[in-house]
């Protein structure tokens, strides 16, 4: 998991981690088993904050906290964006 | 076209008419203000002239007492809506934030806020009856920059805000910043301690808008069973349902949202106005009601885009960016949600750069709430950030061009938020615009010069649904809910047919409303052809899959005996067993009924954009006009799949990025009056402006797409800003950093009279 620079503050300063877990919510669950808070920050009411978007393996997209992660798959949390 | 790895294609790559051609040009086609309906009624809408002010009070009794008047609504007939954050399918906001700005609550917040509105029998007496209105305003100073709004003294437009950052901390003082955002990596001191070159500077951009030329309308008719029913021009029509669902508090399944045809929008079109001001009439007098803007009350009643100020500052060592430190601080208008984030999340996206730092703030102003433009808030951060580049490029001595290659990003470089690039284009790019014939040529002659700038856009995937249903004579209806703004109907009818492997005339296209299709998210984030595209694709392989099954039932055989290809069915063992599409589409009846294919997708790899601009320019020291001699553009579009069309959307990118460059401003006065709300005097640019805008359509594959199509429509805004601002530079060895660069900011600048 790439720890997005404004949250790194809940990961003592880390930039990326490397946890277990075979779902997106697991992940974010081991992430915020080191972090305290990330998940929150992240989930709200089951799912992922309308305004982030989750980055898997360098392709942003509003995954739901169900979609399966491979061992080696890159996670990390982005801002949102909307175009015209 | 430079290509590389592409296919051969049948109807892909070519360029066949449009099938709502003719019906616009010969103007039959039906737009939001064509609606008639039976007892339809129109309604008109009063704005605040205070760009800040508290309602204290509005009585709408004398109003309602006039002939002729039906119904007057206010914010207090809109149901309290709570504060959760919207997702309205690109692009969020709060619902409450949404409500405020349909119809205004306890402030106006902008000069043309919509306060109440009126239904009437004839709009004569809607009008009227806006003058009969007594609205008590305590007038409070307007904030009309970012600079203003970031003081600790300024006056705030929300009290009750506080600064939010992504750990979910808020400011201990309330604030006009609604967010704070930081990106950072690298060691940036120490990467300015080792640089040959460090340039830094400041940059101011305006308000602008989209310039679309049909104004908004909205046509409500809510129905005695409950239910709602709308007709309304929209870049999303299951978006305006959502918005509705959320701010009448009805189920979606209760709201019909029929999509007209639309005049432009360009993400101005996205958001809601005027539809739910005009449901609540129809629910208060009964009938239909319809509500249209005029050009100023779409000035200063919509959303335009932010300006905003910058500060950046670039390093550079042995040739290579190794250092970039960027404040972006945006306008986001009257309610939270500028395109800040995206900006800066852009604006270096085309290079590698280790050691940056990225602060971004979203601060309101008594300024219109800004809605998204066409690549939102990254042709303002470019303008900043490519002009920082072509500084470096020119105080190394190196080529602009080919600094940026050298600097380029590729597959594996990683953004600002630590994402990889998949397979992306722009090396290709930037090589298309080294050796294209503009670039080539030397450019001559007195106060003329040249200037470049790449852009990048993500582009967007997200939710699409269609169906294909064949007809007997071998034609295929394909039903579509995405909103045709620059020629999806055809782009979606050309990857059909290439699916198919039938000729492109057996498709019809057509756009319906939302009970008549899975959900579609909006045409916006350059996604149709892309999202809608692989929703296509599905669908012609569900056909494909089941007329297989059906020649396997007319030839006794199994499937797997069967295959499909080029438009025909085929026995792999039986050369004398064939039929074409046609012929089997004729046989429906007889072979199990009505043959629908049908694509759903939630579309994730879109692949990035980019475009990389030439621009010759000509200055005038004397009246500061600026003249576009020559402009050329290379982008990378994956695969064109209609190339007229990929043309014409890097065209009207360049033309917007040219007004916005050298013209467009929102104008305040003091009072927070926008002082030029009509196209008389927000000063777009016309034909006669402009010379034949150059294309070369770059196209890597995005391996994201059966097609490798990547949507087109946003990055050509993306580099006009800047790659203008250094030709201009070129042209008269001055750095101009704040935009428009109009005339008379021309003749200040080479005359030094500011």
């Amino acid at each position: 998991m790439l720890i997005p620079s404004p949250l790194r503050s809940l990961c003592a300063g880390a930039a990326a981690l490397e946890v277990a877990g075979a779902t997106l919510g697991e992940v974010l669950r081991a992430v915020d088993a080191r972090c305290p808070g990330f998940y929150e920050r992240a989930v709200e009411g089951g799912r992922v904050r309308p305004e982030l978007s989750v980055a898997l393996n360098g392709h942003a997209f509003r995954y739901g906290l169900t979609e399966p992660i491979a061992p080696a798959d890159e996670v990390t949390i982005v801002p949102a964006i909307g175009g015209g | 076209m430079t290509t590389i790895e592409k296919p051969g294609y049948k109807v892909i790559g070519t360029r066949p008419i449009r099938p709502d051609g003719v019906e616009k040009v010969t103007g039959k086609a039906l737009y939001g203000a064509d609606i008639h309906l039976p007892d339809l009624v129109h309604g008109a809408v009063l704005r605040s002239p205070h760009a800040h002010a508290r309602i204290a009070s509005i009585d709408t009794s004398a109003a309602e007492a006039m002939p002729g008047v039906l119904a007057v609504v206010t914010h207090t007939d809109l149901p309290v809506v709570s504060d959760t954050v919207v997702d309205m399918g690109e692009g969020v906001s709060t619902a409450s934030d949404m409500s405020k700005n349909v119809l205004a609550a306890d402030k106006a917040l902008y000069r043309g806020h919509a306060v109440a509105a009126v239904a009437a029998t004839n709009v004569h007496d809607a009008l009227s009856a806006l003058d009969a209105i007594a609205v008590e305003y305590e007038p409070l100073p307007p904030v009309l920059s970012v600079q203003d709004a970031m003081r600790e003294d300024a006056p705030l437009l929300d009290e009750s805000r506080h600064t939010k950052t992504p750990a979910g901390e808020l400011s201990e003082n309330a604030s006009n910043v609604a967010a704070h955002n930081r990106f950072e990596g690298g060691d940036l001191e120490a990467a300015y301690a080792e640089a040959d070159v460090v340039v830094e500077r400041e940059f101011d951009t305006k308000m602008v808008h989209q310039g679309y030329i049909e104004p908004h309308n909205g046509t409500a008719n809510w129905n005695s069973d409950g239910t709602l029913t709308v007709w309304t021009s929209t870049q999303g029509a299951f978006a305006v349902r959502s918005a509705l669902a959320e701010l009448l508090q009805l189920p979606v399944s209760r709201i019909r949202v029929i999509p007209m045809e639309i005049g432009g929008g360009f993400g101005g079109k996205i958001g809601v106005y005027l539809e739910p001001v005009a449901a609540l009439l129809s629910r208060k007098c009964g009938r239909p009601v319809q509500l249209t803007m005029d050009r100023t009350d779409v000035f200063q009643a919509t959303g335009p885009t932010s300006g905003g100020h910058m500060k950046g500052k670039l390093a550079v060592k042995d040739g290579k960016i190794t250092a970039a430190e960027v404040s972006l601080a945006f306008e986001a208008g009257a309610f939270p949600g500028s395109p800040v984030m995206a900006g800066a999340m852009c604006m270096l996206s085309p290079y590698e750069v280790e050691n940056f730092k990225v602060d971004a703030y979203d601060v309101v102003v008594n300024k219109p709430k800004v809605a998204a433009y066409r690549a939102p808030g990254a042709p303002n951060a470019s303008f900043c950030v490519e002009q920082l580049i072509d500084e470096l490029a020119r105080e190394t001595g190196a080529d602009p061009l080919q600094f940026r290659l050298n600097n380029s990003a590729r597959e594996g470089s990683r953004m600002i938020t630590g994402v990889a690039h998949p397979r992306i284009g722009h090396e290709e790019t930037v090589e298309a615009a080294q050796s294209s014939d503009h670039y080539t040529s030397p450019i001559e002659g007195p106060n003329r010069g040249r200037g470049v700038a790449s852009g990048f856009w993500f582009n967007a995937g997200m939710q699409s649904s269609v169906i294909a249903s064949v007809n007997p004579d071998g034609t295929v209806n394909l039903i579509e809910g995405s909103t045709d703004i620059g020629g999806t109907r055809a782009s979606l009818a050309m990857q059909l047919a290439e699916t198919l492997g039938i000729e492109y005339d057996s498709i019809r296209p057509t756009v319906v409303d939302t009970d008549s299709v899975g959900h579609n998210d909006v045409t916006g984030g350059s996604r149709t052809a892309y999202a809608s595209g692989q929703a296509v694709y599905e669908a012609g392989l569900d056909v494909q899959q089941q007329m297989v099954a059906r020649a396997a039932q007319l030839w006794e055989c199994e499937a797997e005996d069967v295959e499909y290809a080029a438009g025909a069915l085929r026995h792999k063992s039986d050369s004398e067993k064939t039929m074409t599409f046609a012929e089997l589409a004729g046989k429906q009846m007889e072979t199990g009924g009505p043959l629908q294919g049908r694509g759903t997708v939630m579309a994730r790899t879109p692949g990035a954009a980019y475009g990389v601009h030439v621009v010759d320019v000509e200055v005038d020291p004397d009246t500061g006009k600026v003249d576009i001699l020559r402009y050329t553009i290379a982008q990378d579009a994956g695969t064109a799949v209609h190339p007229s069309y990929v043309e014409g959307q890097m065209q009207g990118g360049v033309v917007q990025g040219i007004g916005w460059a050298l013209n467009e401003e929102y104008y305040y006065g003091e009072d927070g009056r926008m002082e030029n709300a009509s196209f008389l005097d927000y000063r777009m640019p016309t034909s006669l402006d402009l010379p034949m805008i150059d294309t070369i359509i770059v196209e890597v594959p995005n391996p994201g797409h059966p097609y490798g199509v990547r949507g087109v429509g946003e990055v050509p805004i993306v580099p006009p800003l800047a790659a203008i601002a250094n030709a201009i530079h070129d042209a008269t060895g001055h750095r101009f950093t704040e935009l428009p660069i109009s005339p008379r900011r021309v003749v200040e600048e080479l005359h030094n009279l500011q």
